[in-house]
């Protein structure tokens, strides 16, 4: 689904991505793992189509699409979701209203017919229950005043209604505590499909406790410079990543 | 100065009385506004020097629609002329100036001490010049109407016509009304539509203010409100600036009395070729009241906006609380916006603050957006029109609230050029 090819990206002068090549298929979670300024969250931006980063060099292909040429907002309806790091607060806007929006114009992009209230109700109160959210969070403003948990919580429960065909995960884990975390996996977990496919983009293994990778992946320098499978994470909780930087440097 | 043409058409089309021609001498001297006055330097006046003005707009008469909730009379002004339309409620008179001063002769003299502020205002010393003897809503005492008067302002005419209308509303004690002003326009001519408005509010008295300004793309619209406040009284004010080629707004509190509060709300939405200016006075004159102002604005375009926003805190005004809010979005890169926030403070024992903020909508929370699938149009309109809420959510009238709303957002769509489905 996803093909990535010697994908360069910066900003400004700084150069970031130094030629990423990665495959990700139906039904297969990956895990990417680093030291901090790695360039992880940097390939979760370029993939999801933030505006900062100038990719300079190679290809990004989604269902044979050329990814890179989309906007954010046509990834997103060809079914790419990135949950962030730090979601962003929206005062005035509700979650629902805005998911409702975020909905339909996907359905418009794909000739869908829009969605009617009662169909939004019963899909929204269908999800809610995978991250346990509750819907007086859905109605308030968007993330503002949000605790971490409950932020982090959003972004699942947005993706559980989008149901996208690959999330990206942007450390997720970071800021929750052990309950929050199994939560917010549990609700991972329960949109894995045969079909679909997940990115987990995280610093520490934890994460990788409740769902499990099929590879992981370990980026360094803009570069992914070692893969492996669920074991390679297990060892790099215990060696840290120093025993891989030093073989390269 | 103004040109000798444009005095001797203005001559030739009214008799003036003694004071009419007094006033006429003080707007000849100053002509209209430049941008070389502070007052007006954004929104100079100036090319008005150049028309050919027709001084008398002809009389006009409309069938207004009226809104759904409204049961009884609507009062209107139509190219200055006011009248009301149905029966008004017990306790509502509407008068000229002369006949309510012939009934309240004790007023007069307090009339005439009311000291405004007019400075660099040239255009409201050619309305007193060219308004003989105006209108005034009277407001009983003791007499509360929960439902909207409706207003309808409307001016139409001929290329290059200067309509003047004046207005003044006058709340006795313990009264309370709102008062839902639609300004509107009927011409696709360049016209010149210079409104004064002043209204007395007695000891204990209640207004709500609502002015929904939508005229057309040829009008140049001058709004002066001058409120003048009384002992305990409570004005409640909101201003929508929608639509005019050029809109300015002269809006005025004069505290006269203690335990006064007055509320200022704003919002103003200039699209492309729009100018809108508010300027506001809160004039503390006296302790113990409280004056809040929340402005905000979107500029879409090549739109210009101004706010300047004065408070004076008169070394009388102990205990004075004085907040001032204005806050801006450019959601163009053609855009402009210029504030002036202006604090004159003489009293030593006051509370006052005020913020403004020119920005444009955040890079992050639209790519938030649009990473859901929301396109970037639609992700912009989400956010200006979540900024522009708090203005509107003020407002407690359930249908009037509706009804700008809707409106607000199909103008905030018209000029991001796209429709929401």
């Amino acid at each position: 689904m996803l093909s990535v090819k010697n994908l360069h990206a910066r900003i400004g002068e700084k150069e970031i991505l130094n030629g990423i090549n990665l495959e990700v298929h139906a039904g297969e979670v990956h895990a990417i793992m680093g030291p901090n300024g790695s360039g992880k969250s940097t390939l979760a931006s370029v993939l999801a189509g933030r505006s900062d980063y100038e990719v300079s060099e190679g290809s990004v292909e989604f269902f044979g699409k050329d990814l890179l040429d989309l906007s954010p907002e046509a990834r997103a309806a060809e079914g790419l979701f990135l949950a962030f790091q730090y979601p962003v607060e929206i005062p005035g806007v509700s979650t629902t209203n805005f998911m409702k929006s975020a909905i339909n114009e996907i359905r418009a992009y794909r000739g869908q017919d829009a969605m009617d209230a009662v169909q939004f109700l019963k899909l929204f109160k269908e999800r809610m229950a995978y991250v346990n959210i509750d819907q007086s969070l859905l109605s308030r403003a968007l993330n503002e005043g949000f605790s971490g948990g409950e932020k982090k919580r959003n972004e699942i429960f947005q993706m559980a209604v989008l149901e996208p065909k690959l999330a990206i995960l942007d450390e997720t884990d970071s800021g929750l505590d052990i309950d929050a975390l199994r939560i917010v996996a549990e609700g991972v977990n329960k949109l894995k499909t045969p079909q679909n496919a997940t990115i987990l983009v995280t610093h520490y293994q934890r994460l990788l406790d409740y769902i499990i990778p099929d590879f992981v992946h370990v980026l360094y320098k803009g570069k992914i410079v070692k893969s492996g499978n669920k074991d390679l994470a297990l060892e790099l909780e215990e060696r840290g990543y120093d025993w891989i930087i030093s073989a390269l440097d | 100065m103004l040109e000798n043409s444009l005095v001797d058409s203005i001559k030739k089309s009214h008799s003036l009385t003694e004071a009419q021609q007094l006033a006429l001498g003080k707007f000849i001297n100053k002509g209209f506004p430049t941008s070389k006055w502070e007052e007006w330097k954004y929104a100079s006046l100036k090319h008005l020097n150049e028309h050919n003005w027709h001084w008398a707009p002809e009389s006009i008469s409309v069938d207004f629609p009226k809104p759904v909730w409204n049961s009884f009379a609507i009062i209107q002004t139509l190219n200055g002329n006011t009248s009301s339309e149905g029966t008004l409620p017990h306790g509502i008179a509407l008068l000229t100036m002369s006949e309510f001063m012939v009934q309240n002769p004790a007023f007069d003299s307090v009339w005439k001490a009311r000291n405004p502020i007019l400075d660099q205002n040239s255009l409201y010393d050619l309305n007193e010049a060219l308004v003989a003897d105006h209108a005034v809503l009277w407001v009983k005492k003791g007499v509360k109407i929960a439902e909207p008067f409706v207003h309808h302002y409307l001016v139409s005419g001929q290329q290059d016509t200067a309509i003047q209308s004046k207005l003044f509303v006058y709340l006795e004690e313990d009264s309370e009304i709102t008062w839902f002003e639609q300004q509107r326009s009927e011409s696709s001519h360049a016209i010149l539509s210079n409104y004064v408005q002043e209204i007395w509010v007695s000891k204990n008295a209640h207004l709500t203010l609502i002015k929904d300004q939508d005229l057309q793309q040829s009008i140049t619209h001058v709004d002066h409100t001058f409120i003048f406040q009384q002992e305990s009284s409570l004005v409640d004010a909101f201003t929508f600036s929608i639509n005019a080629a050029y809109l300015r707004n002269n809006l005025h509190f004069y505290i006269d009395g203690p335990q006064v509060v007055s509320n200022l709300n704003g919002l103003y939405i200039p699209g492309e070729d729009q100018l809108m200016d508010t300027h506001s006075v809160v004039d503390h004159r006296m302790p113990h009241s409280e004056s809040n102002e929340l402005y905000k604005g979107v500029l879409m375009g090549n739109a210009t906006g101004v706010f300047n926003g004065k408070i004076f805190v008169r070394p009388d005004a102990q205990k004075t609380n004085a907040f001032q809010s204005c806050k801006n979005v450019l959601a163009s890169d053609r855009a402009t916006m210029n504030t002036k926030p202006q604090l004159e403070i003489w009293a030593d024992d006051v509370k006052c603050s005020h913020g403004t903020t020119t920005g444009q909508l955040s890079d992050e929370a639209l790519f938030y957006l649009r990473s859901r699938g929301i396109s970037k149009a639609t992700a912009q309109t989400l956010l200006l029109l979540a900024f522009v809420q708090q203005v509107i959510d003020k407002l407690d009238h359930e249908e009037i609230r509706a009804e700008l709303s809707e409106k607000i957002v199909n103008k905030i769509q018209a000029s991001l050029g796209l429709t929401l489905s």
